[in-house]
């Protein structure tokens, strides 16, 4: 892959969504963001304002979650707040999808949902959060196919919040399904750069983290060595070792687990490492 | 600025203690290109002017204190100081660094490096105050321990100085003497302060008042602003290492079952969690220490019955502790302690108590020495200073002990240097970094344990053999080049290659890239490999002991053993070496080293 410092943060959203942010906080966020000419910032809807004010005439998009982290309010409700975020000068906004729909069945309510963020989002790109944790393959490929349908700009895996972070196997599993037109977030858990390359090895376009400047510091390791990136063991990035029974519901667990066990590089699932 | 503030022009002091002569010389222009200063300068006055098969504790062996072009300049941790010498306990060339706050002392008194020759017919310390540099009758401080001493030389000459000076095991000629400064900071390893013993020297006491110059003033403000921001932003030197210290690692080491415990017999010590970083916060914690210029402040200072002791660190505590089997905290503390008063090297120290405890209970030894019983030790610990009894024996090191008593196997040692606290069947390179260092058992010539355990800066696959050969050079040639600078090791979890090459550029003027300043660390790394074989090491001295070989038996590292063989071929091959472990004459032409 063809990656430098600079490509590689021109791809991340620089992000801290932690309930106990401070505004000193969200000044660092988009000082760094300048420095590091991140994509974007990737913030809660109390502090849009003051990081559009901060980030005014830089190429660093304002990025503001929304429905965040469960996703359960009504589809009235996220667009009543991408609204508000939009009206404040937010670029992006990041939607957690309805879950619940999702497990229910009920696609035309996921669909509403998003399609509700959609119309209220004007300009800015909308990127859907699947919270893939929550959800066998067969559903996260229907959860794709409905933010397609919907005119969702991206497919996001995850919060950072739930029961999973973002996996190679997933972005994969994203990317295949919504094609090369449309944009592939990672998400949650992504601490260095060897999770970056892999997560966009796999076809992410975007990446959301809030280790964003230690990746690209650390990135710059990656031109001494060939080793950094030697195969490790296939079970650290399969998301059946990030199964859950006590996060995740039983029967998305036991899928998890069944993939496990007639996994073909099942002997190396170790738990020491 | 003046120019004679540069590192480039400031003299190396020349000091012959057997006629008293003191001399002045500039580091020569190539010389400073191609080696830098601290450990680079150390090793090369090292090879180019001891005569191969010195013993190292002749007068003939030469000692050098070297500071490098970073010290006490802004740049962050920069007031070290490293020893070279040939080694008496590994036979080695041989680099020992300590922190604290000397290393900035004799910088700012205008020089670049001490190197002292011969031997004083009685005991004697170097006073350097400024440009004014004497050597002064110490009889009245031999015999007395670390902190004695310093506080009655700094009474003698100025409170202000700094103090560099041995205890009672260097004066003994204790192979696992060491070098200390501000009282609990060592260069603890390889008998450096047997070889200061051997010439009769106590200590170095130095004051500096000067102004330290820089190439590029500005552009090393900006180098060092960003060094500081990434120091901020790393959780290792931000957060782990300020808060629990070095001893935070005591944990994370036992979870992974690589912390040795009964001389490497097994790698969990049940009892970790008595003895971790966070219980020694939670009992004991009296403050922190911070060396000069240090914004992480690892440095720990305890309180111990009612008295500020420096320490424990991961390593000492460890050694003490459970590779002794010794759970009690409080104990390992004291008998830390005593170690720095005594002037003795922690590690070499700790693990050769659990060398002997481990010949008395496999019958080769009589001796009261049982794993986790501290009954006796700070005797012990007292005797292996003083050369009296069985701690005569045991100040030799576990090496010499274990063949001594008929079970070599028993010293957990690499070219007779106790090997450090990590198991290495649990990092198979960091493994590899312990068979060929240069100087013998240590984890700080390629500290592997970042990648491979810590995830800095990414996380590897520990058990893996292939690629570590690779990851293992770039380490060595790195530290190399660091020891150049002479900044602090833990600078590498938040600095890539590029920040160590542009402070160098911008404080030098020596224009380096991060390839550059590799191939530098490289080029030392050689010429102390070239030293070493010619004093008689050769590819079978690139070992481990044999109970690495043999898989621990239950705990994180289960079932593993040390893949050396594999991983030592594609070493020899990337380093450019034949299948004897000798640097090729094609490589030393590609690192500027003549060819003999």
């Amino acid at each position: 892959m063809d990656l430098t410092v600079e490509k590689l943060a021109k791809m991340i959203d620089h992000t801290v969504l932690k309930p106990e942010t401070t505004q000193k906080k969200v000044k660092e966020l988009c000082d760094e963001a300048k420095d590091y000419e991140f994509a974007a910032v990737c913030i809660n809807p109390i502090h849009v304002a003051y990081a559009v004010e901060l980030l005014k005439d830089t190429d660093v998009k304002v990025c503001v979650v929304v429905g965040f982290p469960l996703g359960a309010t009504t589809p009235e409700v996220k667009a009543c707040e991408t609204a508000d975020v939009v009206a404040a000068g937010a670029h992006e906004v990041d939607m957690v999808i309805n879950i619940g729909a999702m497990r229910d069945e009920n696609y035309d309510l996921v669909k509403r949902d998003i399609e509700s963020v959609v119309g209220a989002s004007g300009d800015a790109h909308v990127k859907v959060i699947l919270e893939t944790g929550y959800f066998t393959d067969d559903q996260k490929v229907k959860a794709c196919q409905i933010c397609k349908e919907a005119g969702a700009d991206f497919v996001k895996t995850s919060t950072g919040f739930g029961p999973m972070g973002a996996t190679p196997h997933d972005v994969r599993l994203m990317r295949e399904t919504v094609g090369p037109n449309m944009g592939v977030k990672a998400a949650g858990g992504i601490r260095s750069f060897k999770d970056a390359i892999r997560v966009i090895d796999a076809g992410a376009d975007r990446l959301g983290t809030s280790a964003g400047v230690a990746i690209v510091e650390d990135f710059r390791w990656a031109q001494y060595s060939d080793s950094w990136m030697a195969p490790d063991k296939p079970c650290w990035t399969c998301p059946s070792r990030m199964a859950n029974m006590a996060k995740q519901p039983k029967e998305v667990y036991k899928w998890y687990k069944e993939r496990c066990l007639t996994c073909p590089d099942k002997e190396h699932n170790v738990f020491n490492d | 600025m003046s120019k004679s503030s540069l590192y480039a022009d400031a003299p190396i002091l020349h000091v012959n203690l057997s006629d008293k002569s003191i001399l002045r010389e500039t580091i020569a222009p190539e010389v400073f290109k191609q080696y830098l200063g601290g450990r680079g300068l150390g090793v090369k006055l090292v090879y180019d002017n001891l005569a191969p098969g010195t013993d190292a504790l002749s007068p003939e062996n030469l000692l050098v204190f070297a500071i490098g072009p970073s010290t006490a300049t802004r740049v962050p941790t920069a007031g070290r100081f490293v020893v070279v010498t040939k080694s008496p306990t590994t036979g080695t060339m041989f680099d020992s660094h300590a922190g604290g706050y000397f290393g900035a002392q004799l910088r700012r008194a205008g020089f670049a490096a001490v190197v002292f020759y011969g031997k004083a017919d009685v005991p004697v310390y170097l006073w350097i105050n400024n440009d004014e540099v004497e050597l002064r009758d110490a009889s009245k401080v031999w015999g007395k321990d670390v902190y004695e001493t310093t506080d009655m030389l700094l009474k003698e000459t100025d409170e202000k100085a700094q103090v560099a000076c041995i205890g009672p095991a260097g004066e003994n000629l204790g192979l696992m003497a060491a070098i200390m400064t501000d009282k609990h900071r060592a260069a603890g390893r390889g008998g450096v302060g047997a070889v200061m013993g051997s010439k009769n020297l106590k200590a170095i006491v130095a004051k500096g008042t000067g102004e330290v110059g820089v190439h590029d003033q500005e552009r090393l403000n900006a180098a060092v602003e960003r060094s500081r921001r990434l120091i901020k932003k790393n959780a290792v030197t931000n957060k782990s290492l300020p808060v629990y210290g070095t001893p935070v690692l005591v944990s994370v080491a036992n979870e992974l079952g690589m912390l040795p415990t009964n001389n490497f017999q097994e790698g969990t010590f049940n009892d970790a969690e008595g003895v971790s970083g966070e219980k020694l916060l939670e009992r004991f914690s009296a403050g922190t220490y911070n060396c000069h210029g240090c914004p992480i402040g690892c440095g720990r200072v305890s309180l111990i019955k009612g008295e500020k002791v420096g320490g424990p660190e991961y390593e000492s505590l460890w050694a003490l502790g459970p590779e002794c089997g010794i759970n009690d905290l409080e104990w390992i503390a004291i008998a830390n302690d005593r170690c720095n008063h005594l002037g003795l090297d922690t590690i070499s120290t700790g693990s050769t108590i659990g060398a002997a405890m481990e010949l008395v209970e496999k019958g080769k030894l009589d001796a009261p020495l049982k794993f986790g019983d501290t009954t006796g030790i700070l005797d012990i610990i007292e005797d292996m200073a003083h050369m009296r009894g069985l701690g005569a024996e045991m100040s030799e090191g576990s090496k010499r002990l274990a063949e001594r008593y008929g079970a070599p196997e028993l010293a957990m040692q690499v070219k007779g240097l106790e090997l450090p606290a990590y198991d290495p069947r649990g990092a198979q390179g960091h493994a590899l970094g312990y068979a060929t260092s240069n100087r013998g058992g240590c984890h700080l010539r390629s500290y592997l344990i970042g990648p491979e355990v810590l995830g800095s800066p990414v996380l590897v696959d520990r058990d893996r053999p292939d690629g570590k050969a690779d990851l293992v050079m770039l380490y060595q040639d790195l530290s190399a080049a660091m020891d150049c600078m002479v900044v602090c090791r833990f600078t590498n979890f938040a600095w890539t290659v590029d920040d160590y090459a542009e402070l160098v550029s911008a404080g030098t003027g020596i224009e380096l890239s991060g390839r550059d300043l590799l191939r530098l660390g490289e080029r030392i790394y050689n010429l102390e490999r070239l030293f070493n074989l010619r004093e008689g090491f050769t590819a079978m001295d690139d070992t481990l002991p044999p109970r690495f070989f043999k898989p621990l038996p239950e705990g994180g590292s289960r079932n593993r053993v040390v893949h050396l063989e594999e991983m030592l071929k594609e070493y020899y091959k990337l380093r450019g070496w034949d299948k004897e472990g000798r640097p090729t004459k094609a490589t030393l032409e590609k690192l500027d080293i003549p060819v003999s």
